[in-house]
């Protein structure tokens, strides 16, 4: 039953090193429709004290597909494969973050992702993948935490 | 009414928001600049062949969104927190309105805090996205 590979559950992928870019930050900003300028002008930035752009408050998710697209770069399995996911059944369903710390433009940061398991829903219609994933800077420690669950709405012939 | 965090109460609203009308090219751009390049958002012939009568929105466009409400009024340095479950599918065509009222005054660590109940809505009526935020009302 299901679709997910559930043995994929506990794995903890390496660090994957990504750099934050002031030009994604903006472009992001800009079409997520962001006024507030200290998220693409670097002078309204310093003057509000930051060092560099701010990423908005959803830019975790940017950072992870930054990171999956590196780990298919060098050939490593990213989660989404890892797991098994299928993109024509695969829904998001929730979406979290913890924030430790704000995210600027000219971070060097690690991204860690973790599988934390699976469960079923709605009678066996529905399956769940757990994931979590961390962003870690050198220096300022663990910025923040995202933690997503997807969906399949499994087809009949997969359904429990 | 929105007072500033620090003197905010419980059922204070917060300044509503409107994003849209969300069109093809929002989508396209929000794949882009996102990095999220899943086909069911912009790729019709995909969408069809996965059952669906056309794409449909990023849930995570829209929750950008939500955090826009919390981080307009109270600024991200004060963000602690953002979560959100995605309860509906957002149509393209949809103009969403998003929601922040003031659900909860807490102390967190001996940090003044405010949860904030936050919804997104689409045109029709339909709630698209039930979230929440964390914040600090020091």
């Amino acid at each position: 039953m299901g679709i997910f590979n559930r043995s994929s559950a506990g794995y903890e992928a390496a660090p994957v090193e990504v750099q934050v870019e002031r030009g994604a930050i903006t472009f992001f900003a800009e079409t997520v429709g962001e006024t507030n300028p200290i998220h693409s002008d670097v002078a309204a930035a310093r003057a509000a004290g930051h060092p560099d752009v701010v990423a908005p408050s959803t830019y975790p998710v940017v950072l992870e597909m930054a990171a999956s697209k590196e780990t298919e770069r060098k050939g490593q399995q990213e989660v989404l494969n890892l797991i098994g996911a299928d993109m024509r059944y695969l829904l998001h369903g929730t979406e979290s973050y913890s924030y430790q710390g704000l995210i600027f433009a000219g971070d060097t940061i690690d991204i860690i992702s973790r599988v934390k398991g699976f469960s079923d829903a709605k009678g066996g219609t529905l399956e769940i993948a757990h994931l979590e994933l961390e962003i870690r800077h050198a220096s300022r420690g663990t910025l923040a935490i995202a933690q997503r669950d997807l969906i399949h709405r499994l087809p009949k012939e997969a359904a429990a | 009414m929105s007072n500033a965090p620090q003197s905010a109460q419980v059922g204070d609203t917060l300044p509503l928001l409107e994003f849209g009308p969300i069109t093809r090219t929002t989508l396209a751009l929000y794949a882009g600049s996102s990095g999220d390049h899943n086909p069911i958002h912009i790729d019709l012939d995909f969408a069809k062949r996965a059952g669906m009568d056309d794409v449909f929105a990023h849930g995570m466009l829209s929750m950008a969104q939500l955090g826009r409400v919390v981080t307009d009024w109270a600024g991200i340095e004060r963000l602690r927190g953002l979560s959100s479950r995605f309860t509906a599918i957002t149509p393209v065509g949809a103009t969403v309105t998003c929601t922040g009222r003031v659900a909860e005054r807490l102390d967190q660590d001996g940090e003044p805090m405010l949860r904030i109940a936050l919804t997104a809505t689409i045109d029709d009526g339909t709630q698209t996205l039930r979230g929440e935020a964390l914040i600090s009302a020091a």
